[in-house]
């Protein structure tokens, strides 16, 4: 996954909400999480899409309606990208400061 | 959500060194001298709208625009790698009483300022891939 796209998924207060009780409660569909927060059906719905679409979450259908489940795996993408980046400017600043030392 | 670049990730570090700002300066944008510290060979004319591109010692060629140019001070390009992410870096000289500060931030983009659809940047990725095909 895109670890921009990610970011950009977490970075609204409900969708991180809706995330959130998601990882510590378990499956859930969107009619049993709008249940337990102050928004509606529909605008827990449009969020666990945004989630789908970062791949923070699965989705399995059961009868009428989609189960979801959260899935961690994006967010080691972020981490890793986030430590692959300072580890290489620590390199590169490193050596510029050999090239003056 | 994408409007504001705070919002996205960036990874920042600085360094003090022993030297003018001027000198730093030339160590930015003169490419042979870059290249040296880069890890790579690096095009660059300091100017906006210029193109930057960096040959790395491992993995595919770095390529973007200089958009910001403040001599001495700042300069800014945006670039993104054959296979990789689309990213900002961002570079600040500050002179400090033991010679320069220099600060860099590197800012991942999202792929949708990019005009790049998400399977360019990440075509090794299924989900990427199955996203943009839904």
């Amino acid at each position: 996954m895109v670890p921009s796209e990610v970011f950009a998924a977490l970075a609204d207060p409900t969708r991180l909400e809706v995330l959130t009780r998601l990882a510590s409660g378990g499956p859930a569909t969107a009619t049993e999480l709008s249940a337990s927060m102050p928004i509606t059906r529909q605008a827990v719905a449009k969020h666990l899409v945004a989630l789908d679409a970062a791949g923070l979450v699965e989705r399995h259908p059961a009868g009428r309606e989609v189960r979801y489940t959260f899935d961690p795996g994006p967010l080691g993408d972020l981490v890793k990208w986030v430590e692959n980046v300072g580890d290489t400017w620590d390199r590169r600043l490193e050596r510029l400061g050999r090239t003056f030392g | 959500m994408h409007g504001d670049p705070s919002d996205n990730v960036s990874v920042e570090r600085s360094i003090t060194l022993p030297a003018e700002p001027d000198t730093v300066w030339e160590h930015l944008t003169n490419g042979s001298l870059v290249g040296d510290w880069m890890e790579g060979e690096v095009s660059i004319t300091p100017r906006p709208g210029s193109p930057i591109t960096m040959t790395p010692e491992e993995g595919p060629v770095v390529w973007g625009t200089v958009e910001e140019v403040i001599p001495g001070r700042r300069i800014q390009w945006s670039w993104r790698t054959d296979d990789g992410l689309p990213t900002q870096v961002e570079f600040e000289l500050a002179p400090v009483e033991e010679g320069t500060t220099l600060t860099v931030k590197e800012t991942l983009l999202p792929w949708t300022t990019t005009g790049l659809p998400p399977r360019w940047i990440d075509r090794t990725s299924p989900s990427a891939c199955l996203t943009a095909a839904a």
